[in-house]
């Protein structure tokens, strides 16, 4: 194995090894436990004023926390793979003075792209420290999956873990029970319906990517890989390493691979799940009936808009201030506001679907629209601050249009 | 000029709801009517300031309120009294245009055209146009029922 690196030599682009340095966070760590140790250096040191972790109640329950306590910090280490929060969604301007850290999902590190873009918060006061995801599950479809696959009872739950494509549960005897995911979703259950069609699986809108991807076999849950994407990235890296908070080694080049092929397989396997729920809403008569249908059970509580991490107009927004259900005779005017809202930026975090009472397909729905214009446009939200909403783009497009647009010549 | 109706079943008329610009389009509507020339009494006239006010809101509420298709007329680009407006409609309109598509609508259901004051013969024809377009299409699948 190649030598440790010195922090004054990490720079943007790297790919590396890296592990805590207190044994104790790296073995409550998912993988080396290094994100923790990013994030609690960077608040003992003052890089910055806070973190935005989880707080675990049990194997299934965790919230959202702002905490300067490092020691909180260094509580939080591990996944909760049952946790389908969108931590973007708690950094407002409130709760945002002064620079604050967090671990991000793809779907979190998209959030705070989409979020900067609308001045909720500044890139530069936000750090983030993005997480692979393969995608994460409900809480309540766990506890069905324990009771009606695995037949164990979710009380006597001591852990979970997935291992090549198999969701291991742990039991407080001491057993392991795994059951591959592909069979567990076959019944509907596993991994969300968003998550098995994301887009993004490595968060490289990140400041840092970390995951255990591409860690050897024999290192793993030992050690994070570790991409630096920004110069924050190095910042929060460096600082890390020269506090003493972690260690940091290169790679060998078979590492580097492995982790390009599984994300390139993950990302394959969602395209093809979009294919398949897609496809039948793809004609135009039925397509009506299909939404009109869906969006009937509707019973206006507004809590997928209050809950959409992308969706910044707060109190006064268009979809409501004009909504009436007495002129949505046929389709809540509220829903097609926001989808066309949304085309432009709906980055299928799933949260939407997650809250609503009536169990409507919402993400489905979301992304129906959201997914031909963003292919058009070769838009994809969330990954670049640099990329205006394409609002702005196609103005300068109009040039080009034949018959200044005009449709009925 | 009304078209005469001989049984209520086959009553069903293309019901239009057009946005014309205060500058342009509005004035062409009067230079239609001035020229005498011929068109169907499908459209209802919502003058805007500028096109681009029209808002995806009033769009779709016309569609929810029982419109069989949208028009959104407005000066020529580069003719634009406030400059650039007409070329934000434009972007709109194709965001729009996209969006009632993906739900199923028949994209013909939403028209944009540029109008000028002096075009008296061209409102007419385009009102002529869509109107035709629209009675292929038959009444609109977001028409709340019991309104004609
Ligand atoms: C839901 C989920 C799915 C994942 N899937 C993959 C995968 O398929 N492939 C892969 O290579 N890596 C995946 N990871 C990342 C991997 O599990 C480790 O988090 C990563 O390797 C970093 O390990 P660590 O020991 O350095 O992190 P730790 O030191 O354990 O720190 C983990 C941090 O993540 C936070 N966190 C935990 N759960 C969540 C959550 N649900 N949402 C947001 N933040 C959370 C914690 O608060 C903590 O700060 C996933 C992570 C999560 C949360
Ligand atoms: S939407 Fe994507 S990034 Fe978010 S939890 Fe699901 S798989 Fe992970
Ligand atoms: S509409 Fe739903 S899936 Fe899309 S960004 Fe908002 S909450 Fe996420
Ligand atoms: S959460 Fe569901 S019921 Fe509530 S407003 Fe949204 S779609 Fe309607």
């Amino acid at each position: 194995m190649s030598e440790l690196k010195v922090a004054a030599d990490i720079k943007v682009g790297d790919k590396l090894l890296g592990w805590a340095a207190s044994e104790d966070v790296r073995s409550r760590g998912a993988s080396g436990g290094l994100v923790t140790a990013v994030l609690a250096a960077a608040l003992e040191t003052g890089l910055v004023d806070r973190v935005l972790v989880l707080k675990k109640v049990s194997e299934f329950e965790a919230y959202p926390v702002f905490t300067s306590d490092v020691q909180e910090v260094l509580e939080s280490a591990g996944s909760m793979h049952s946790v389908p929060v969108n931590l973007a969604r708690y950094l407002k301007p409130e709760t945002c003075s002064g620079k604050t850290a967090l671990p991000a999902k793809p779907c979190d590190a998209r959030a705070v792209v989409e979020r900067v873009k609308r001045n909720v918060m500044s890139s530069e006061d936000t750090y983030v420290i993005g997480l692979n995801c393969g995608g994460t599950m409900h809480p309540e479809k766990v506890r069905k999956m324990l009771e009606t696959i695995y037949r164990l009872d979710p009380e006597e739950i001591a852990g979970e873990e997935i291992v090549k494509g198999k969701l291991v549960f742990f039991t407080k005897d001491g057993k392991e029970h795994a059951v591959p995911i592909d069979d567990l979703e076959a019944e509907d259950l596993g991994r969300r319906d968003s998550c098995r069609y994301c887009q993004v699986k490595i968060p490289t809108n990140a400041d840092l990517a970390c995951g255990n991807w591409g860690v050897p076999g024999d290192l793993a849950e030992k050690v994070t890989f570790v991409e630096v994407m920004t110069e924050k990235g190095v910042e929060l890296l460096r600082n890390t390493v020269s506090a003493g908070f972690a260690e940091v080694m290169q790679p060998d080049g078979k590492s580097i691979s492995a982790r390009e092929k599984v994300n390139k397989v993950m990302l394959g396997m969602s395209e093809k799940r979009k294919t398949e729920v897609f496809a039948p809403i793809e004609n135009g008569k039925e397509r009506f009936e299909y939404f009109r249908k869906e969006l009937e059970n509707c019973i206006h509580c507004g809590a997928c808009k209050a809950v959409c991490p992308v969706c910044t107009c707060g109190e006064d927004s268009k979809c409501t201030a004009y909504f009436s259900l007495a002129d949505s005779h046929k389709m809540s005017l509220f829903h097609m506001v926001r989808f066309l809202h949304l085309s432009d930026s709906c980055i299928g975090c799933g949260q939407c679907e997650d809250v609503c009472p009536a169990e409507i397909p919402l993400t489905r729905l979301y992304q129906r629209f959201a997914v031909p214009v963003q292919k058009e446009y070769r838009y994809l939200p969330g990954m670049s601050d640099r990329t205006p909403p394409f609002f702005a783009l196609k103005l300068e497009d109009n040039e080009d249009k034949e018959g200044g647009g005009c449709t009925c010549r | 000029m009304e078209p005469e109706k001989t049984e209520i079943s086959k009553s069903w008329e293309p019901r239009i709801v057009m946005f014309c610009c205060n500058w342009c389009s509005y004035a062409g509507a009067d230079g239609a009517g001035i020229g005498r020339f011929q068109q169907p009494a499908s459209m209802r006239i919502i003058r805007v300031m500028c096109s681009s006010r029209v808002d995806p809101v009033h769009v779709f509420s016309a569609f929810l309120e029982g419109a069989d298709a949208v028009l959104i007329t407005g000066c020529h680009l580069g003719d634009c009294h406030y400059i650039n407006g007409n070329e934000k409609t434009l972007v709109k309109f194709n965001f729009m245009r996209s969006m009632l598509k993906e739900l199923g609508l028949e994209e013909e259901r939403l028209q944009l055209n540029w109008i000028s004051a002096s075009e008296g013969e061209k409102f007419a024809e385009v009102v002529r146009m869509v109107t035709e377009q629209v009675r292929q299409l038959g009444p609109s699948v977001l028409k709340p029922e019991g309104v004609a």
